[in-house]
């Protein structure tokens, strides 16, 4: 019966053969990592707070003398209103976190060179949508912290040229960040996360494309490829319960640690908290942002902080495959940067007092040299490499991947 | 998420299919089947809408022959306050279609509390001289909110109440001393209705 | 991979090392408590709260009816409410205009209170108890000075030792209502919390175990 069932369907719609393609034939290098791991835990991620997002939306009310107490009204009253929320808080963060990761290893395997540049690119569009969507549904339990935040980044619009007034009124629809404008980040909030389903398909139909990369960073021959199920639905089976089980102690037993205090004090337009700061995953930006003394370059600077990865797989000139596996000059380049980000973070995260300013302002120096340096040390980096001999395996990673990219050319 | 079993594709489908890998399934799926329940039970009504499941009246200040309406979880409830001779007029007849007697309707004789919401589509009576008439249909109910004529099919519905003090009505909860129940008619929801009795026992 | 991760740790370790030196020398020192979540200290809370903070402050967030749920009794309810509504909330004695008068504001709310401030339990039990006389003859609280809060509990009249644990047990079973205030179903929430985190490690080894068998098919070629 079942086996009609599915013989119906698959003469009016390729079933049989998309399981084939993608998930039991869908060719996965043997040698992934649990670092490859973070791709399916965003995805998971992802329809964790799209379900507890749409529960929330039912018992939630974006209005302006409302929205704190219906929160309160979930927390105290909803059934299972309490998990629910803690659930979609907590999951910001971990979404974050498990993006964050996902983009250290596309970085430190150097992933986003070719063919895999959109895949790089469309995850940039997604981890832009992430942080707008984060942003509008952290105003939305309107505390002091939500407040104030929006407040603070809708006034970055105030730096556009000319016009800067007229958009963050507009963006408002109002003088300062108010009903209209908690109702329209509620209307947005609720949409963007299936803008972002969207965009995750585009992201998975490109990898399917060009398949997974891997830790030696070349193309694998065939038959160092396995079928994606049931090795890698397994793994990634594996890895949600690990994830599940510190998501569960932050949800049960620790669900504050990623709500600032200051948020359970309903918002108050007349007076500000001593000391705003944004989510922690907005924190190495924020500092870049305080780090220029300047708003227009502050705001630019921080801009360009985000969308500067997108020039990666233009900035590393190197051909060495195996990101920074073979490459102990962009290895120390990694480590740095990510030290780098943690100073910024704690930077951002303290008052701008004194020696601080100029922690944040040498850490942003660090920031935008490390990118902007790249192309001329990845260069002299391979040269140097080559003179001084790599290892045979190496040269011979290096080969085959210039096959295929000379095979790649052809096709094209 | 969800595991795709394509044995058909898989050549080593027996050794899927052993004990453990059929208990991990299960344990997966219990799981799964458990974390929707919070969900399921978050649409259902929470705690500060299950507190108005009564209403308290205060009946000290309704004359004999006046009616108060009062809301009891969100629908209109009607108390009226019978006179003797309204009480007398009620205990003579049986209604019309949906036959009860008086006596199984009330509490006390002289405090009938029904559900104003007219039987057939929901539309609130009101009060004529004697008795109740829904404007929308025509339903006509007597004193005792039986049906009498119009389309509507039943009663208007007794909900449970009791009388807590001299003056007070408890809408929503039985008391269940004060009550013993007698189902008139299990098929009708409408009047699944306790026949009243005293603590001794005796029918009023 | 390993070297980088192990270092990365290290630096994490140092600059949150750094982080809380520097917290603990701009930042009030608190006096640390552990609540006590016991029915006794929640019951002793509540009286001290209706008995004197109540006099000042609301509880917008709690009604009599959650007391029940708290675990008082439908009678200790009662005496509580006294003609008020068991759905009404817990409202101050004090009417707004008589706040404004005294103090120039109306007080805080109390119901989040406990969440509402960084360490919040700690911070009430400190704020409770650091009432001095200063000297200048005036009663202040030096943790958080100008406070417009009386000292409520009497820290500067009742010294003797005996006389300053009762105060200090108060203070401590006020924590423990308003902590409980701040997010009732906390209690539901940690006992859930151990069935769920039970269940994901035995369904992760589960998991764990498939993933091996399964994989291991890998090394039979």
């Amino acid at each position: 019966m079942a086996g009609r069932i599915i013989d119906w369907i698959d003469q009016r719609f390729p079933l049989t053969k998309f399981i084939k393609h993608e998930l039991t034939e869908y060719p996965t290098p043997r040698n992934l990592s649990y670092w490859w791991n973070f791709g399916s835990l965003a995805g998971i991620v992802l329809v964790i707070q799209i379900v507890s997002g749409i529960f929330l939306a039912m018992h939630y009310k974006p209005d302006a003398l409302m929205a704190f107490d219906s929160v309160e009204h979930i927390m105290r009253n909803v059934n299972y209103g309490w998990l629910i929320r803690y659930m979609h808080s907590t999951g910001a963060s971990a979404f974050f976190i498990v993006i964050y990761i996902h983009m250290a290893r596309t970085l430190f395997y150097g992933s986003y060179r070719a063919p895999r540049e959109l895949m790089w690119w469309t995850g940039q569009v997604l981890l832009l949508m992430l942080m707008a969507t984060a942003f509008m549904g952290y105003l939305l339990p309107w505390g002091q912290m939500s407040y104030w935040g929006a407040q603070v980044i809708t006034s970055l619009f105030g730096a556009t040229p000319f016009i800067g007034d007229d958009v963050v009124r507009w963006l408002r629809g109002d003088f300062v960040v108010g009903d209209a404008t908690l109702t329209r980040f509620f209307a947005l909030h609720y949409l963007f996360p299936f803008l972002i389903v969207g965009m995750v398909v585009i992201h998975l139909v490109a990898l399917h494309m060009v398949k997974s990369s891997n830790p030696s960073g070349i193309n694998l021959a065939d038959k160092d490829n396995i079928p994606f199920h049931p090795y890698y639905t397994i793994k990634d089976l594996f890895g949600f319960g690990v994830f599940f089980i510190v998501f569960a102690y932050f949800v049960f037993y620790s669900p504050n640690t990623f709500i600032e205090a200051d948020n359970y004090e309903p918002a108050n337009p007349l007076k500000t908290p001593p000391h705003i700061v944004p989510e922690w995953y907005f924190l190495p930006f924020y500092a870049i942002l305080r780090a220029i003394p300047d708003l227009l370059g502050g705001v630019v600077a921080m801009g360009v902080s985000v969308v500067i990865f997108a020039l990666m797989p233009f900035l590393d000139r190197s051909r060495i495959p195996g990101g920074a596996k073979y490459r102990p000059i962009y290895r120390v380049m990694f480590v740095l940067f990510v030290i780098d980000i943690l100073v910024l973070s704690y930077v951002g995260l303290k008052p701008p007092s004194g020696s601080l300013v100029i922690v944040g302002q040498v850490a942003t120096f660090v920031y935008f040299s490390l990118f902007t340096l790249l192309p001329f040390i990845s260069r002299w980096e391979e040269r140097w490499l080559r003179k001084k001999g790599l290892p045979p395996e190496v040269e011979e990673l290096i080969r085959q991947e210039e096959e295929e990219a000379a095979k790649r050319g052809r096709r094209a | 998420m969800s595991e795709h079993d394509s044995d058909s594709s898989n050549p080593e489908s027996p050794e899927r299919r052993e004990f453990l890998g059929k208990v991990t399934g299960v344990v997966a799926g219990t799981g799964i089947a458990a974390a929707t329940w919070p969900f399921i039970s978050s649409m259902n009504p929470s705690t500060d809408v299950l507190s108005k499941a009564t209403t308290e009246a205060d009946i000290s200040d309704i004359a004999p022959g006046q009616v108060h309406t009062v809301e009891w979880q969100g629908k209109p409830v009607f108390i009226l306050h019978r006179t003797d001779q309204q009480i007398d007029k009620m205990r003579q007849s049986e209604g019309g279609k949906d036959p009860t007697a008086d006596q199984k309707r009330v509490l006390e004789p002289n405090w009938l509390v029904v559900v104003g919401i007219c039987t057939h589509l929901g539309c609130v009576p009101n009060r004529v001289d004697d008795g109740w008439l829904c404007p929308c249909h025509g339903s006509v109910y007597d004193n005792s909110g039986r049906i009498l004529r119009g389309p509507a099919p039943r009663n208007l519905h007794v909900p449970p109440y009791q009388f807590v003090g001299e003056n007070r009505l408890l809408i929503g909860q039985a008391d269940p001393q004060r009550q013993r129940c007698e189902r008139v008619d299990p098929d009708a929801a409408g009047d699944t209705f306790c026949v009243a009795t005293n603590p001794n026992g005796k029918e009023v | 991979m390993k070297q980088v991760i192990l270092s990365l740790v290290i630096v994490v370790l140092g600059v949150f090392g750094a982080a809380g030196s520097q917290a603990g020398t701009t930042e009030v020192a608190l006096k640390p408590i552990k609540v006590d979540r016991s029915l006794d200290s929640l019951r002793r809370g509540a009286q001290v709260v209706f008995d004197t903070c109540m006099r000042c402050h609301s509880l917008r967030y709690i009604t009599y009816r959650d007391l029940l749920d708290m675990g008082l009794s439908k009678e200790e309810v009662d005496t509580l409410r006294g003609d008020r509504g068991l759905g009404e909330y817990l409202q101050t004695t004090m009417p707004p205009s008589a706040a404004k008068f005294h103090f120039g504001m109306l007080p805080p709310d109390l119901s989040l209170m406990a969440k509402a401030r960084k360490n919040g339990p700690s911070y009430i039990y400190t704020l409770l108890t650091s009432y001095e006389e200063m000297s200048n003859g005036k009663i202040d609280n030096p943790v958080f000075p100008g406070i417009r809060m009386p000292d409520i509990l009497n820290v500067t009249v009742e010294t003797a030792p005996e006389e300053r644990a009762v105060v200090e047990q108060q203070a401590r079973d006020v924590v423990a209502f308003l902590e409980w205030a701040a997010d009732p179903r906390a209690q539901e929430r940690r006992e859930l919390g151990v069935y769920v985190i039970v269940y994901l490690v035995i369904l992760t080894a589960l998991l764990y175990w498939r993933k091996r068998k399964i994989w291991s098919r890998l090394d039979e070629h």
